[in-house]
Formats: C-alpha cells, sequence, structure tokens
C-alpha cells in the first residue's frame, strides 16, 4: 500500500533520513522502532507532506505523493497523530473532531450565512459523526469540554479520533502510548485492533514501549542515525545484534 | 457577594425586576436630564445587564432591539443634545461593525491585521468618489456621479473592491510566515493613506488632502435619510446583520477552520484543512466588512479625507478586539463600545471638566497632558495591560456548547444509517 | 535619463547616509527577532527616544556653555555615548518588564505588547516635549553645518558634483564603526558567540551553561543601544524631530532586514545600505522616470513595494537560509 524509496532528508549539512527503503503492506500493523534522533518523526513528516524529502519516492496506493501539501496528502487518505500533541487547545472536543470531517464536509459560504437547509442538515450530521469518533475512543462525555482540559490519555485518545474522522485507509501514530501507564496502554493495544478490524485501516506506530510494539505489530523496520538498519518479524527483531547495538552499545552485544 | 449573585442566578424573576427597575429609572433621568451624557451612558450600560441574565436568548434579543430601537432615542431627544447622543450612537454601531470584522482575522483566524483601516478608508473613497463631482475629474459622462439611491448598491460595491484589494494583499503575504503579517499589514495601511493623499495628480481621483465633500446621504424609496437619528437606525440594522453574520460563519466549517489555523497551523493542514485559503478568507471576509461600513462612514459624514484613516485608527479597532475578547462576539460588541464612547465622550468630557478645574484654579493640568490628547497612552497601556494580565479580553470567548440531544440518535432509522462506523 | 546620470553621485552619497541609518536600526530588529522569534514593534520608538534624549542633551551642553570650551566633536560622542547607554536600558527594560513574562504565551499576544510599548513611548516623548517646549516637535540646535563638495565630476563628465554635510560625513563614520565594532563583537567574543547560540538553538544553549536570560537582555541592550545611538545621528542630520519618526523609519528599517535576511547580522547592515540608496533614487528620480505620473511623495510606497517583492520570491532574504521549523 505504501511503498518508500530511497527517501532521504537533509537539513544543511545535517542528514535526518537516508536512502530509506519502506514497503508497508495493506491492512497490516507495523511499528517503526530506533533510539532517539534516529529520524522516525522526520520521516513520518515526510511521508505527510510536513517536510519535503530531498530526494526519493514515497508511493500511495501506486500514487506518488511526493510534493503534496499536507492537506493534500490528508485528502488522500494518510491520517496522524503526533509525538507533541497538537490539539486545537481552546475548542471543544467535539469540534476538534469536526475539524477532522472537513474535508468531508461540503457546503458553500453561501449556505453558512443564509442558514440554509443543506448547512443545517449537513452540520446536524457532522456533530452526530464527531460524537460517534468520541463514542469510538470512549470519550463521547467530555464532547463539551475544552480539548485543553483533557487528562493527557484523554488528549492522545482525542487526536486519534480526530484523525479517524478524516476518514483514512492509513493511520500514523506517533509514540501513541508515550507517558501512559499499563492500563491506558492495553486499552490502547485494544484500539489499535479495533480500528485495524473495524475500520480496515492499515496502521503504522512510532514508538519507543517495546512490550507494546512487541505485541502488536506484525513487522518491524528499525532506525537508527536517519538508517534502516533491520526489519522484520517481532521475533527476529528481538535477536537482531545490530538493532541491540543501536539500542544498548556495542558491549551489549557481545555480551547477548 | 457570592449568595447575592447565586440568589439572582437562579430566579429570573429577580433579574427581570431588577432590569426592568435599572431601565426604568436611568431612562428617566435621562428624559430629565438631557444634558447628562453619564445617564446616557448608564441606559446603554443595560445592554451589557442584558447580556448577563440568564433569559433566553431570544427575549435578550428582542429587549435589546426594543431598548435600541425604541427606547434610547425616545428619551434622548427631549433636548438639544438628542442628535449628538444619536451621532455617537451611529459612530459606535459602525465601529462595531468593523471590529466585528476585524474579530474575524484577528480573533478567529489569529491573524494580526494592522492595516485594517485601509479597507476602510477604500470602502469610504468608493462611495464618496462615485456619488460626488470627484468623479467627473476622470469620467466623464452623464451617468456619474450617482446619487443616494445607490448607497445601498454601493454597500455592496465597497465590500468587493475591499475584499479584492484584501486578497491581493493576502496573496503575497500569507504564504509565508504569520510575523511578517503584522508589519505588511501597517505598511499597507500606511501607503494607502499616502496613496490617497497624493492621488490628485496627474489624474484628480481623490483630491489629495483636501478629501471630498459633499457625499450624498442615503435615500430610500425617495425619502432622504438626512439627520444622525435617521441613519441611527440604518447603521442599526446593518449593525444586525453584521451580527448574524459574524455569528453564522464562526459555527461553521470555515469558522471551526479558522480557530484550528490560529490554534496550531500543522495539525490543521494534516486534518485537510488548506491553509493559505482559509486565512485568505478570513482576510477577505473581515476586509469585506470593514469595507462595507467604510461605505456607511463617508454617507454618514459627507465628508472624508485622508487624515480619518491613519494608524491610530488601525490600532483602536484592534483595541477593540483585544480588550473586548478576541474571538468573543459579544466581548467586541462590548470593547467596541468602550472604546468608542471612550474616544468620543469620556475622554473630551474629562477634558472639559479638566478644563474648568484649570480655569476655576482648583488644579492645573498643563495641556501637554490634556486627556484628549493622550489616546496613544492610553490605548498603549490598555494593549500592554489587556495582554500581560488579560490576554483573553473583558467577555473572553466561549465555546458553544452543544445539547446532548442534538448528537445521540433516538429513532432506529437513522442508526441504521450510521451503523457504517 | 541625463538627469539621473548626472544626479547619481548626490543620490549615492545621500543614499549612503541614510542607508547607514535604517542599517543600524535594522541590526535591533534582526538582532531581537534572531535571538525571540519576536519583531520588537518598540525598537522603532528607541530609535525616536534616542533622538529626543540625544537633542536633550545637546540643549543642556549648550546651555552649560560647554560648545565654546570643547570641540563639538568631542561633545557628540559624549552625547551618543550618554544616549545609548541610556536608551540601552530601556530596551533592556522593555524586555524584562513586557517581554519576558510573556515568553511562553502566543506570538499574536507578545506583538500585541509591543505595539503597545510603541504606542506608549510615542506619548510620553509627546507630552514631555510638549510639557517643556509647548510643541512636540522639537529643534535641536545645528552643529556640522558646513558643506564640502565632493568633485565627482571630475571622475565622469556626466556626472555632477555632490554636496556633503559635515554632519553626513560624521554620521557615516559613527555608524561605520558602531558596525564594524558590532560585527567584531558577535564573530570574536564570547558574548557574541552565546549570542549566536541563542538564536540558533536557545534550549542547547541553556544546555551548554549559557545563561539565557544575561544573552537577550544584552541582545536588547546592545540593539537599543546603537539604535538611540542612530537617533542622535538622525537629530544632528536633520535637526528637527518630532515623535512619529520613529514608526515610518521602522518600517523600512525592517523592510532593510527582511531583505538581508532575517536574523542575519551582516545582511541587516546590507539590507539597510541597499534600501537607503534606493529611496533616495526613488525619491530623486520617481517623477522623471514615470513621467510626473508618481512623484517623489511616493518614496514611501516604494520601499514597502520592495518589502513585498521580497516576501513574493525570496522570503528568507538575500543572505537568509531558509529554516524549516521542527515538527
Amino acid at each position: 500500500m505504501l511503498k518508500i524509496s530511497n527517501l532521504t532528508k537533509k537539513f544543511g549539512g545535517l542528514t535526518a533520513v537516508c536512502d530509506v527503503n519502506i514497503d508497508i503492506e495493506a491492512g497490516s500493523i507495523t511499528a517503526i522502532i530506533g533510539p532517539n534522533g534516529a529520524g522516525k518523526t522526520t520521516f513520518f513528516n515526510m511521508i505527510t507532506g510536513v517536510y519535503t524529502p530531498t530526494s526519493g519516492e514515497f508511493m500511495f496506493q501506486n500514487e506518488s505523493l511526493v510534493g503534496l501539501k499536507p492537506h493534500a496528502v490528508s485528502r488522500k487518505g494518510i491520517a496522524r497523530t503526533f509525538q507533541n500533541i497538537r490539539l486545537f487547545s481552546s475548542m471543544t472536543a467535539l469540534e476538534n473532531v469536526m475539524v477532522g470531517m472537513h474535508q468531508h464536509l461540503h457546503y458553500s459560504v453561501l449556505s453558512t450565512l443564509l442558514h440554509l437547509p443543506t448547512f443545517k442538515k449537513k452540520e446536524k450530521m457532522a456533530m452526530k459523526k464527531a460524537y460517534k469518533w468520541l463514542e469510538y475512543v470512549g470519550l463521547e462525555e467530555l464532547y463539551n469540554e475544552e480539548a485543553r482540559c483533557l487528562s493527557y490519555g484523554a488528549q492522545r485518545r482525542l487526536e486519534i479520533a480526530r484523525a479517524l474522522a478524516t476518514e483514512p485507509k492509513i493511520l500514523l501514530l506517533d509514540e501513541p502510548a508515550a507517558g501512559m501507564n499499563p492500563k491506558e496502554t492495553r486499552d490502547l493495544t485494544n484500539l489499535i485492533y479495533q480500528m485495524r478490524d473495524d475500520l480496515n485501516l492499515t496502521i503504522v506506530l512510532i514508538e519507543h514501549d517495546m512490550k507494546l510494539v512487541m505485541e502488536i505489530s506484525e513487522y518491524l523496520f528499525v532506525l537508527d542515525h536517519g538508517e534502516k538498519i533491520a526489519e522484520g518479524k517481532p521475533v527476529e527483531i528481538r535477536n537482531n545484534p545490530k538493532v541491540i547495538e543501536a539500542y544498548l552499545g556495542k558491549s551489549a552485544v557481545t555480551t547477548a | 457577594m457570592d449568595r447575592i449573585k447565586g440568589y439572582l442566578q437562579n430566579n429570573k424573576l429577580a433579574q427581570a425586576i431588577l432590569i426592568c427597575v435599572y431601565v426604568l429609572t436611568t431612562s428617566l433621568s435621562l428624559y430629565l436630564l438631557q444634558e447628562s451624557v453619564i445617564a446616557f451612558l448608564l441606559v446603554l450600560f443595560s445592554l451589557y445587564l442584558l447580556y448577563l441574565t440568564n433569559f433566553k436568548n431570544s427575549i435578550k434579543w428582542i429587549s435589546a432591539i426594543f431598548i435600541l430601537t425604541i427606547l434610547v432615542p425616545y428619551v434622548s431627544s427631549q433636548g438639544t443634545a438628542f442628535q449628538s447622543y444619536m451621532d455617537v450612537s451611529t459612530l459606535v454601531g459602525i465601529y462595531v461593525a468593523m471590529a466585528l470584522g476585524l474579530n474575524i482575522v484577528v480573533g478567529l483566524a489569529g491573524l494580526l491585521d494592522l492595516g485594517f483601516i485601509a479597507f476602510f478608508a477604500i470602502g469610504a473613497y468608493t462611495y464618496a468618489i462615485f456619488s460626488t463631482n470627484q468623479v467627473t475629474h476622470f469620467i466623464h459622462t452623464n451617468f456619474f456621479p450617482l446619487t443616494g439611491n445607490s448607497f445601498w448598491l454601493f454597500i455592496l460595491i465597497g465590500g468587493i473592491v475591499a475584499v479584492i484589494a484584501g486578497i491581493l494583499l493576502g496573496i503575497p503575504v500569507l504564504r509565508v510566515k504569520g510575523d511578517y503579517l503584522a508589519i505588511v499589514t501597517l505598511g499597507f495601511g500606511e501607503i494607502i493613506r499616502i496613496v490617497f493623499n497624493n492621488l490628485d495628480r496627474p489624474i484628480n481621483f481623490t483630491n489629495g488632502a483636501q478629501g471630498i465633500s459633499g457625499i450624498p446621504s442615503p435615500t430610500i424609496f425617495g425619502y432622504v435619510i438626512s439627520d444622525s437619528s435617521q441613519f441611527y437606525y440604518v447603521v442599526l440594522a446593518i449593525l444586525g446583520i453584521v451580527i448574524l453574520a459574524v455569528t453564522r460563519l464562526e459555527n461553521s466549517k470555515l469558522g471551526r477552520s479558522w480557530k484550528a489555523v490560529r490554534e496550531n497551523e500543522i495539525a490543521a493542514q494534516s486534518m485537510g484543512v488548506h491553509l493559505v485559503r482559509t486565512k485568505l478568507l478570513a482576510f477577505a471576509i473581515g476586509a469585506s466588512f470593514s469595507g462595507m461600513m467604510g461605505v456607511v462612514f463617508s454617507a454618514k459624514q459627507m465628508f472624508i479625507d485622508p487624515t480619518s484613516f491613519t494608524m491610530l485608527q488601525s490600532i483602536t479597532i484592534l483595541v477593540m478586539v483585544i480588550l473586548g475578547g478576541m474571538g468573543s462576539v459579544p466581548g467586541v460588541i462590548l470593547g467596541a463600545a468602550l472604546v468608542t464612547i471612550l474616544n468620543l465622550q469620556v475622554l473630551t468630557e474629562v477634558t472639559n471638566y479638566l478644563n474648568q478645574l484649570t480655569l476655576d484654579g482648583v488644579i492645573s493640568i498643563p495641556t501637554a497632558l490634556s486627556p484628549a490628547k493622550m489616546q496613544r497612552f492610553i490605548f498603549g497601556m490598555v494593549l500592554i495591560l489587556v495582554a500581560i494580565f488579560r490576554p483573553q479580553g473583558l467577555l473572553p470567548a466561549q465555546n458553544k456548547k452543544v445539547k446532548k440531544e442534538d448528537l445521540v440518535e433516538s429513532s432506529i432509522e437513522e442508526h441504521k444509517q450510521t451503523i457504517s462506523i | 535619463m541625463n538627469d539621473v546620470i548626472q544626479s547619481l553621485p548626490q543620490v549615492l552619497i545621500d543614499g549612503f547616509i541614510l542607508g547607514a541609518v535604517y542599517a543600524i536600526v535594522a541590526l535591533g530588529y534582526t538582532m531581537v527577532y534572531g535571538i525571540l522569534e519576536l519583531i520588537n514593534f518598540a525598537h522603532g520608538e528607541i530609535f525616536m527616544s534616542g533622538a529626543f534624549i540625544g537633542t536633550a542633551f545637546l540643549f543642556v551642553f549648550s546651555g552649560l556653555g560647554l560648545f565654546h570650551s570643547l570641540p563639538a566633536l568631542l561633545i557628540l560622542i559624549i552625547v551618543l555615548v550618554l544616549t545609548s547607554v541610556l536608551t540601552g536600558f530601556i530596551g533592556m527594560g522593555i524586555e524584562r518588564v513586557a517581554y519576558r513574562p510573556l515568553r511562553k504565551a502566543p506570538k499574536l499576544i507578545t506583538l500585541i505588547t509591543a505595539i503597545g510599548i510603541s504606542f506608549l513611548l510615542q506619548d510620553i516623548v509627546r507630552f514631555i516635549t510638549e510639557l517643556k517646549r509647548g510643541n512636540y516637535i522639537l529643534t535641536g540646535p545645528s552643529l556640522f553645518n558646513s558643506q564640502h563638495s565632493i568633485k565627482t565630476h571630475s571622475i565622469l563628465s556626466s556626472f555632477g558634483n555632490a554636496q556633503i554635510k559635515s554632519a553626513s560625513i560624521i554620521i557615516l563614520v559613527v555608524a561605520v564603526i558602531m558596525m564594524i565594532t558590532l560585527d567584531f563583537f558577535i564573530n570574536k567574543t564570547k558574548w557574541g558567540m552565546a549570542m549566536r547560540a541563542v538564536a540558533q538553538d536557545r534550549e542547547t544553549a541553556s544546555l551548554m551553561s549559557v545563561n539565557v536570560n544575561k544573552v537577550i537582555s544584552l541582545t536588547f541592550f546592545l540593539g537599543s543601544a546603537l539604535g538611540g545611538a542612530t537617533g542622535v545621528l538622525f537629530a544632528v542630520q536633520y535637526n528637527t524631530i518630532d515623535p512619529y519618526i520613529g514608526f515610518i523609519l521602522g518600517l523600512k528599517a525592517f523592510t532593510a532586514a527582511v531583505l538581508g535576511g532575517i536574523g542575519n547580522i551582516r545582511g541587516a547592515m546590507v539590507g539597510g545600505f541597499l534600501i537607503g540608496i534606493l529611496e533616495m533614487f526613488a525619491s530623486a528620480n520617481l517623477s522623471t522616470i514615470t513621467s510626473g505620473v508618481l512623484g517623489s511623495e511616493y518614496k514611501d510606497v516604494f520601499a514597502f513595494a520592495i518589502l513585498i517583492i521580497v516576501l513574493i520570491f525570496k522570503p528568507e532574504g538575500i543572505f537568509g537560509k531558509s529554516v524549516a521549523e521542527k515538527v
């Protein structure tokens, strides 16, 4: 579904991502791991249009998306959450999700001004749908709460609901479990499975929580210093000496 | 104190009684003491009290309309100050509408526009040029100049011209970092003023520094709207439409896009919001309000010149939005009313009062410090204090609370439809 | 066309002098933007305050009869030092009181505060001047008035001769000295390096035990001191000043900073000179070029048009690099 070839990103003298090749299969749950600074978020940013790759190609459903701006990428069916939560803080949870529905909501400025029946009907449907998304992630009680007042875990779930509202084909989760306790992580795991099954989604996540990664991923890619150093099934990666070295240093490999 | 508040909040009858008593007392005082500016302001203050009550919105609106269209004009009509009261109220109305326009740009979309007065000037000059002899300086037909009949059409035209200017300015600037927008709009405001000030050579478009006079009053079905009290109703009606439009825009897909762009541009983009287009729409729509009110302003003043459209005016409108509450419609209305009344009435009154005291030898305030001249100081202080201590403004923006009934399905039919999730 | 060429030397001379003023004021904008990503709207007013404070000092010294005992140049230098220290502290004070508490607030709020300070300063200077002098337009004592002629006519016969006031020569020299000193300071001293570090990456710099707050204060002090000194030079050159000169000049200086690449010190200097020369050129030749359609009143419009063009085609400026935001 998503085919990344030789993707590279340089910032002046620094090469953040170097010649990375990654294939994501439709319907899979894939994880991208690696030590901090490995270039994982830069990688996400490139395939969502936030950064323009210095060179390389990435094809989504056989269509090249290089050079597209983020809003265009979103309309192609790629949705994401952010490492540092990026919610619309002063808007309510419901409104946050409704922004996610932006590209599927069609009515003109004129019908807004005149409150034409089209406007009223579509707004009402949008509100109902947004509520359903909140229910899906378990936040339905908080629909009128300002996003900045929500707890950390709730904010992460709201980001997911908002991303789901764009009705994507592929969902990129950037460290979704960061700062979560074991119970929350379990709920997240279940949610991810649910999303993949109910909604026919392909899921790619960047994560540091190894327990979650090993449990949930079907396939793994490991990045270090901007390069792909390994890929494979969880069981293979766990014992891969290069991966161990990247995370723990050379001495750890010899003692493994 | 809190007990009283709590009691009042639950007792609508008490609120109703208090408000009626207040309105009656203040109206009576104004009726009897025509020259009392304070009484006039107190009557207007009843609108704020009305806002604070718990009544249904429709009741509040009907009461407000009653107070503004019938009560205020009637009770202030008994003396010689009538026209001046109506004059001030009309200007307040014009500036409130302008501030609501700027509120879209600064408050909702988060774009700092410091040259908002430029669009106002464009609208004002458009009407002024084509409805007076000014147009004969460069177009020679019998069609021009147009009469006051065309005023209503010109509100639209002024708005459109302003939108075009807004788009032309916005396209290069909104693509780059938001910080630059402030400086560019500041420059643009100045440029428009300089251009209008000098556009009397080689072809006399704007009559330069002399300004354009003899701008016709609007006519409706042959009836000329000649004095301030009549114009007051025109402005009131337009203001009503503006408030409706702004509120509707805010609670829509577009309003949410604006707020999203203001809160977090990158997240907004990733959710499919087209950044430049959204910003441009905010900028253009805001400009249109400014342009339209410019037309109204020039028809009311009957004379305009470049000194009415300086940076000080741009900042004045900004103070209205910031003081009242960025993004908050009631806040901006309050802010605009406060600042305009401050400018037009309070400062001059206080200055006169102090002058009187000086003449009587009580205290001596040098003219350099006279309040009427201290506008920049006051506005500067207001901006700084609000920004540091209460950035959300006097009446902070509030999210629309959605009722649960609107969200949850009751009928099985609708349930079946949405089962796709 | 002949007129254009003939006046070219004069235009260049005047442009350089104006450009020197723009350049130093632009430095203030660019340094603060580089370090805080904030457009310090109040900077134009700092420049203006410098002009007024300097003129006030000149009046005081003239009243004390110092002009009879000391060479005018020495007095000017003393005034320059005094004024720049004062304005430096004013600038530093503004940062401390108004910008520092808002460092975590959204950018919009800080910009609004800056505008507020700008207005405040304008009015404070106005009413102080009006109190003391009855009018807010101030005319200082005229110094260094002798004209000198530069024989550019002998270089190329189509050039006319250029005139330059002594005052202008002094301004040029002082300005260049200030710029060279700043450049040296930024690039060759420890504190200068600290400033560059904080401008690049505040967090990392603080991890390297750089006292970020001190560096920011220093940046404001330097920028404001230089701006104030330029104000004095401006007052000496043009003699008559009012509280509103900071506004338009600030706009143009900021344009210069953008033109050179915002955050780039050398860029600001180059940008300043460019804008100064372009403006003088426009002022002298606009009516000739446009056959009378546009007169020299439009020279401000000209500077603004440059800003728009730079923003459209090369927003990072001549020397700037486009920096991607960390997501």
